[in-house]
């Protein structure tokens, strides 16, 4: 039987109740001010945003559904469709409350029933929701406002899991969507979000339209981040998919969209030299270039072997390689991204050395390294991965590796990535590929920081040590205390090298100078709180 | 003539299986997976084998090829694996802006292709033919994307008199849908222009020196009846043959030509759908693809017959 005394916890009532003075209408969305033409970084493939992790499509999860809590521009999780909530004594329960308000798009009220359906199918999809639920003994409904975690242990990470911006968000459905299975897409999309999706005028692989919804009730605060008052200033949101970049350059300098979310690097400073065009970092954390290391084959199930990779690797060459411009650009030692509050210098020796390159010759020859091929999964269709896969073949050819290169387009390297059997029948030993910033600057959100083997993801690293670390890292309090042990599992993991990082850089958005109101979060672009001037 | 189409149509419907079973096996056969495509770059390996079963993808090929043709010959072409839109739907809300695209380009191309092959053939050997035909070498030479791009920033950000892309239907005003249309059927049409404007002049060149014409001219028959009475359509046959050809260059110049001008047709769609391996797209786009062609090609033999009248069926 649980028994908490429940300590004050409260956050947000007095602005919920300030509010609730003000009569709806005001409280309501902004006035409408237009249509905002877009491009974002891809084609919007899935619509169901805990279905795929694909970022656009997390990107259509922020337009339409809300989230209990939220991101603030501090990378602060502060509460969002949650009013308030305490935690009990124990550190075991956890209650919060909906605040008044929140509505579907089809008009029903928002209920802890569909809270609860929606956490449950989130955490079947996520990774660092699959976490917590190990965690979890309950998940209940206990009125209409009010639902209930209750905890087996003690688990410090409860409200930044459900915070997080990395895909899958945890995004608030209707029951009925939420009881869909998992591994299948919902096929309604009501949303509790800010606009709804207009599917009659949306033309898949051309545009996806969004509507502002005059019934979605934003917070008072203002608007940071993902958190606070979602107010919407424009009529309509319109995702443009135009594949050519420059052709999207083309259309934003004739003023035929407002806002090109991934201008080509190359190409920037003709953007940056246009009156009518502001160029903007909006995502300071940016991504993080990365090389994973098959765990399970020769040589990189020595040791030895994974750390030559360490000091072969001259990050400054692959950022140059594709990026260029060293505005936008970093090298990086840390096992959690630069500009991260888990950022740190541990046992990164190494990193001031490198490249090394006979020092990666030394370890592979005691690695007993014998010359067999080692193949390099190699999508020439994304600039990053093309060039970085080159260079890493390049490398090892210089210091006497055999390094073979697996050419394909990404959706054939997303295919062998998942074979586990030998270089030889059909497997691979590296691979390339980037995550965002803000993932990799957490132990748990990203997939790739887990070293549980075959369960794990691709290159199956293991080791038990940074495992315990880990949940050791989900157990600390306070951001000092996270801190100290991101410390520890980056000394244990240069050692044993999950990984090889391979640069951090950022991608600057463009968009013309008639609109403003642009929020800063990494991951997601959010488009409430802009409007035309 | 009846007959003949009738067993022209026969044949479509063989090309039409053999496509089909050629194109399954094409795309299940080569790399990639729409499983791993679909669960996203967290997922892992559990997670993808179990979309991969869900949609059907760990089924023997054969179970998956007859499962496939069974829709079709019902006239059913699946759903796309991400979006879970009928293919037909799909398929159907871009059929216009590709369907427009090549219409307007095939207009643009016989009309200025023909008129300098004509003219090119009636002054061979001047500087305006030599100037025609090098027109048409540039043509063939210059990729559809580089004329694209030259057109785009000449016509749309320096002089804004055009838009840079985009397509707006029929339905929406006639120069709304022409405005948005011209920059793509130029460059588009280049390579077309060049390629039937040579066979015209080589052609007419060879009509030109036929007995028949020597005595119409004799006759004192005016140079534009003799060239476009009396040459043109006798020179017409090798001239609709490329034409029907070209189609086959056109589709793949649509291809390109639609991603350069933002064209949401029936090209881009095909080319999405092989980046993320979404099997149904890409077997319904070039199963109908390949009836386009066929079509095509059986619409230019019955041309001849009105051509020329000595072709029977």
């Amino acid at each position: 039987m649980l028994r908490s005394t429940r300590r004050t916890f409260v956050h947000g009532s007095m602005a919920t109740a300030g509010a609730l003075w003000l009569p709806k209408r005001l409280r309501a969305q902004g006035a409408g001010g237009g249509t905002l033409r877009t491009v974002m970084h891809g084609d919007l493939r899935a619509f169901d945003p805990i279905w795929t992790t694909a970022n656009i499509t997390a990107y259509h999860g922020a337009m339409i559904y809300d989230t209990l809590f939220a991101l603030d521009e501090s990378m602060t999780p502060q509460p969002q469709m949650v009013s308030q909530w305490e935690v009990s004594d124990d550190r075991l329960t956890y209650t919060f409350e909906l605040r008044d308000g929140l509505g579907f798009s089809d008009g029903s009220p928002v209920t802890s029933r569909d809270v609860v359906a929606s956490i449950k199918r989130w955490a079947a999809r996520d990774g660092a929701g699959q976490h917590m639920m190990q965690r979890v003994k309950e998940i209940r409904a206990e009125n209409e406002k009010t639902f209930v975690i209750e905890l087996e242990e003690p688990y410090g990470l409860v409200i930044d899991v459900m915070a997080k911006t990395s895909t899958p968000l945890l995004y608030i459905m209707r029951e009925a969507e939420a009881e869909t299975d998992p591994m299948e897409q919902v096929t309604e999309f009501i949303g509790s979000g800010p606009f709804t999706f207009n599917r009659d005028e949306t033309r898949q692989g051309a545009q996806y339209v969004y509507d502002r919804r005059d019934d979605y009730v934003p917070r008072d605060e203002p608007a940071s981040g993902l958190a606070g008052g979602k107010i919407v200033k424009m009529d309509r949101v319109i995702f443009e998919n135009i594949e050519d970049s420059q052709t999207a350059m083309a259309a934003l300098q004739a003023g035929e969209i407002d806002f090109y979310e991934t201008p080509p690097l190359d190409l920037i400073s003709v953007l940056e030299m246009d009156p009518d065009i502001t160029v903007e970092v909006l995502n300071q954390t940016g991504n993080v270039g990365w090389m994973r290391l098959n765990f399970l084959h020769p040589p990189f199930d020595n040791v030895k072997a994974r750390q030559a990779m360490l000091h072969l690797i001259d990050q400054e060459e692959f950022m140059q390689a594709t990026f260029g411009n060293p505005e936008y650009y970093n090298k990086c030692a840390s096992n959690f991204a630069c500009g991260t509050p888990m950022e740190n210098d541990a046992n990164t020796e190494w990193f001031e050395r490198a490249p090394d390159p006979e020092r990666a010759r030394e370890l592979f020859a005691e690695a007993g390294y014998d010359g067999q091929p080692i193949t390099i999964l190699h999508a020439t269709n994304i600039d990053f991965m093309n060039n970085a896969a080159q260079i890493v073949a390049q490398r090892l050819r210089e210091i006497g590796i055999n390094a073979e290169l697996a050419t394909s387009d990404w959706g054939g390297v997303v295919t062998r990535r998942a074979v586990m059997e030998a270089p030889a029948d059909g497997g691979w030993n590296i691979f390339i590929t980037w995550a965002g910033g803000a993932s990799v600057g957490n132990p748990i959100a990203l997939a790739g920081h887990a070293a549980n083997g075959r369960d794990g993801w691709f290159g199956w690293p293991e080791d038990e040590l940074h495992e315990q670390l880990r949940d050791e890292w989900a157990m600390a309090e306070g951001q000092e205390g996270q801190l100290e042990v991101a410390r520890k599992i980056q000394e244990n993991a240069w050692e044993f090298v999950p990984h090889v990082w391979l640069g951090q850089w950022v991608a600057p958005v463009a968009y013309r100078n008639d609109i403003q109101g642009v929020l800063k979060i990494p991951e997601i672009v959010p488009f409430w709180n802009i409007e035309r001037v | 003539m009846l007959a003949y189409i009738i067993r022209r149509l026969g044949s479509t419907v063989l090309v039409m299986v053999i496509v089909g079973v050629f194109v399954f096996m094409l795309l299940h056969l080569s790399p990639g997976d729409p499983a791993a495509i679909v669960a996203g770059d967290q997922a892992s390996p559990a997670q993808i084998a179990q979309i991969r079963e869900r949609l059907g993808l760990d089924d023997p090929l054969p179970i998956q090829f007859l499962r496939w043709a069974s829709g079709v010959v019902q006239g059913d072409l699946g759903v796309s694996i991400f979006s879970g839109e009928p293919v037909l739907k799909l398929i159907g809300e871009r059929l216009e802006p590709t369907v427009s695209l090549t219409l307007t380009t095939l207009v643009f191309a016989v009309v200025i292709a023909v008129t300098f092959g004509v003219i090119a053939a009636a002054n061979a050997g001047s500087l305006a033919d030599r100037a025609l035909m090098g027109f048409s070498v540039l043509g063939f030479s210059v990729p559809v994307f580089v004329v694209g791009y030259l057109l785009i920033y000449v016509f749309s950000i320096q002089l804004r008199w055009l838009p840079v892309q985009g397509y707006t239907p029929i339905a929406q005003g006639l120069w709304p849908w022409f405005e948005r249309l011209i920059l793509p059927t130029i460059a588009l049409g280049m390579a077309y222009v060049a390629l039937i404007a040579r066979i015209t002049r080589t052609s007419m060149l060879e009509v030109l020196s036929e007995d028949y014409i020597r005595t119409a001219k004799a006759k004192g028959v005016a140079s534009r009846p003799l060239l476009l009475k009396h040459a043109l359509k006798n020179a017409g046959v090798p001239i609709v043959t490329v034409i029907g050809i070209g189609v086959a260059l056109l589709i793949g110049g649509v291809v390109i030509t639609e991603t350069v001008f933002n064209i949401p047709g029936v090209g881009r769609l095909v080319v999405d759908a092989i980046s993320k391996r979404d099997y149904p797209i890409i077997q319904g786009v070039i199963l109908l693809f390949s009836a386009a062609y066929v079509l095509i090609n059986l619409l230019v033999d019955i041309s001849y017959t009105f051509l020329d009248p000595r072709i029977r069926y």
